[in-house]
């Protein structure tokens, strides 16, 4: 598809947001959201299917069931756009034209440092991708070092995101002002330097990790490193756009670069229960496709009652969301898992395998991690659980999702109890040498600890490095 | 009497229960958005016979079912009952308000069963307050929004949801609110408490903002101030001059009864609440 029909397309969607339906936000959370995916959940025979017991789903034709239900809610209820509280609709054509002008794969980065993503099926032996870190905060004097932790193993990293910059040039930056538009451009500065560090100068980066809103990523996206790098929208919950999110798409057409978008849908949200977040999720990913035209979709189930992704439920949510997409789809997305414990903690390194190998073998094609600690504390994020998340990802790829199911009801119990109130672990000063790029050694330990448990529990966490 | 729901055992027992009354029932199981385990019913009277205590319990139903337009007709019914407005608010709304926080809390009820609740008992609250003389007995009104830059206001929603299920008169001003605004809505409404949520770190000086912003235009003693979100921690919180923290919603409620509480008693210090940390 060429740059100028994938902006119409964008531009006609921007449209429908002036002439689509009227419904206010209010209408839409609690009234119009609610009925409509209860009513297509009961249609279809979906209530009351999540299974606890059983974290990862191996039931295909559930997640078929499921992939038809959730595009069915895309095709019935579209996106609300925020900004005019009009209704985005799509239909079958659009759906259907989205998907056959998808691209069948997706190169990141050049050179030695280039990674190809292909659309993965379940229980694919094809390897996802690994980007990292999440945005999230680290005061300004180790964001070069830490970058440079994440880049420096290029079996587990692929691509590069940012770290959210904390108090830069000893600034409060405030969000949608002109120290946002600055901040996104010399967060891009910051990057160079450490892919420099890394030796990875012409690896895959992706997003402004410091634009809050519209004016960071204009500031940031022209100078992002890289071939090919990558934009990022958020859009607000549940099945919501804005017109932030239009900005950034258009910049990253403007600038020629991909565009990464979706959004959480929340057990106890608006969509009510676990089956219904999980058919947002399944609609999210077709509606950003549709609406937005993006590269990949960026769409995860989370459990509200502990804003995770690592509770049964979530993890049960999110293996059919994937499931059903990989299975129906050549859509490539990338999951998050949610994950809320700190660094250096047991907790963490269980929750992270859990997750990555559940995503990982239901068919994600590329992550976007870590999340440490819930990413609630300035310093808590190191490189080490950037690794950590990489190898259990990519290791896990092939991996059957009936032995998948059985090693996650294994892992659960470790770390399930304390969810509620997760360890926030220890800070990348008390546990990374931002020197030598290297773990503490009672990080390393732990390191070490916990990989050899979960090989001689069946995970394949090797498997990266003769990939 | 008719009623539907001959399976069901509650209806029976209700049913032997009112038998000499003229009832009619409406009752349905499994088909109410998230209630598929509950057992939901409705008691409309064409001769009231209640006791007092029965009427109390139909408004707390009522209202935990989100029914408003039944809600405040059964308030009318109770009032010209006698019943005093005080125990219809705190014996009647308020109860309603336990019975969703705990169907929520359990799972049994979703954040849009919570905001329709959260509706009704505003307007029960409204109700009964334009009966009173004074704002004396309510539990506090607070102004909420989501700081500048920020849209992602789910969590917000959830709080001011949970305030206005437990009693409190809310405004909720939405996302991308600057502090101006917040202060202009908590002077125009005389607010107790005006609360700012972020899930981004780049809007977080907002927060640091309106204590600041209140020095400087003379008001600092006129609100008590809470924050919270993702990115938000008590020690940030005490930092900048905010009143009170909590992590979940559930937090936030008892850190504003307890905030309200502790300045009328001239108690102006720092709170926390994390109830899954232990701290009460």
């Amino acid at each position: 598809m060429s740059m100028s029909e994938r902006m119409d397309a964008i531009l006609n969607s921007l449209d429908k947001a002036y002439s689509g339906p009227v419904c206010s936000i209010k209408d839409w959370d609690v009234k119009v959201i609610p009925t409509t995916v209860h009513g297509i959940l009961k249609k279809h025979g979906l209530e009351k299917t999540c299974d606890i017991d059983n974290p990862c789903n191996t039931d295909m034709e559930l997640a078929d069931r499921f992939y038809q239900a959730g595009r069915e809610l895309a095709l019935e209820l579209g996106f609300l756009c925020e900004d005019t509280e009009r209704i985005i609709r799509i239909d079958e054509s659009d759906l259907q034209d989205a998907m056959n002008q998808y691209p069948k794969e997706i190169v990141y980065g050049s050179g030695d440092n280039e990674v190809i993503m292909k659309p993965r099926k379940p229980e694919d032996p094809y390897p996802p991708v690994m980007v990292a870190p999440l945005a999230l905060m680290m005061s300004e004097e180790y964001v070069v070092a830490a970058l440079a932790g994440f880049a420096k193993k290029k079996k587990l990293v692929d691509v590069l995101n940012g770290l959210t910059i904390d108090k830069p040039r000893g600034r409060e930056i405030r969000s949608g002002t002109p120290y946002e538009t600055w901040l996104g451009h010399y967060e891009q500065e910051l990057k160079r330097q450490a892919l420099w560090l890394a030796g990875r100068e012409d690896m895959g980066t992706c997003g402004v990790a410091n634009s809050t809103t519209e004016y960071g990523h204009l500031g940031g996206a022209p100078a992002t490193p890289g071939k090919n790098p990558t934009t990022m929208c958020l859009l607000p919950a549940e099945m919501k756009i804005c017109f932030g999110n239009f900005h950034r798409a258009i910049q990253a057409l403007n600038y020629g670069q991909r565009i990464h978008s979706g959004s959480e849908s929340y057990i106890g949200g608006y969509g009510g229960s676990v089956e219904g977040a999980t058919l947002i999720c399944i609609a999210n990913d077709l509606l950003n496709l549709a609406i937005l035209r993006c590269d990949n979709t960026n769409n995860n189930v989370m459990d509200m009652k502990y804003f995770s992704g690592t509770s049964r439920r979530a993890l049960w949510g999110n293996s059919i969301a994937i499931q059903a997409i990989a299975r129906n789809t050549e859509i490539m997305t990338d999951r998050i898992v949610e994950t809320v414990g700190g660094p250096c903690t047991e907790f963490y390194m269980y929750e992270a395998a859990v997750g990555y190998m559940i995503h990982s073998a239901s068919g994600a094609c590329k992550t976007l991690g870590p999340r440490s600690a819930g990413g609630r504390f300035v310093n808590y994020i190191t490189p080490v659980e950037g690794w950590w998340v990489g190898q259990v990802f990519k290791s896990c790829a092939g991996m059957k999702l009936t032995d998948v199911n059985a090693l996650a009801k294994e892992l659960i119990p470790k770390y399930e109890n304390e969810l509620g109130n997760p360890p926030k672990g220890l800070s990348i000063t008390e546990c990374f040498n931002l020197h030598t790029l290297e773990p503490s050694e009672e990080y390393a330990q732990l390191y070490e600890r916990i990989k050899n448990e979960l090989i001689g529990m069946g995970m394949p966490l090797n498997q990266v490095f003769r990939q | 009497m008719s009623y539907i729901g001959k399976d069901c055992i509650v209806c029976r027992i209700v049913q032997k229960r009112f038998s000499r009354s003229r009832v009619i029932w409406i009752h349905s199981k499994g088909d109410r958005r998230g209630f598929k385990e509950s057992i939901y019913y409705k008691i409309s009277l064409e001769e009231n016979n209640m006791t007092n205590d029965e009427m109390l319990s139909r408004i707390s139903h009522l209202v935990a079912d989100g029914e408003q337009d039944q809600a405040i007709e059964a308030v009318d019914e109770a009032i010209k009952m006698g019943i005093p407005l005080l125990d219809i608010l705190n014996k009647g709304g308020t109860e309603g308000m336990n019975i969703v926080n705990e169907r929520y809390d359990s799972g049994d009820a979703y954040l849009p069963e919570l905001v329709i609740a959260g509706d009704t008992m505003t307007s029960v609250v409204e109700k009964i307050f334009s009966l009173m003389d004074s704002r004396e007995e309510r539990v506090g009104t607070v102004v909420i929004g989501q700081a500048e830059g920020d849209v992602h206001d789910i969590g917000k929603n959830v709080v001011a949801a949970m305030l206005r299920v437990n009693g409190f008169e809310v405004h909720d001003l939405g996302t991308d609110v600057s502090v101006k605004k917040f202060v202009e809505k908590g002077l125009e409404v005389q607010a107790d408490i005006l609360a700012m949520s972020t899930l981004m770190t780049a809007s977080m000086p907002y927060m640091e903002d309106l204590p600041k912003y209140l020095r400087d235009i003379g008001r600092s003693e006129d609100f008590l101030y809470i924050v919270g979100g993702g990115p938000v921690t008590p020690e940030f919180a005490q930092r900048i001059g905010a009143n009170g923290w909590g992590r979940s919603a559930f937090d936030a409620v008892k850190i504003c009864k307890r905030l309200i509480a502790n300045a009328k008693g001239g108690n102006h210090d720092f709170l926390v609440v994390d109830v899954a940390a232990g701290l009460q």
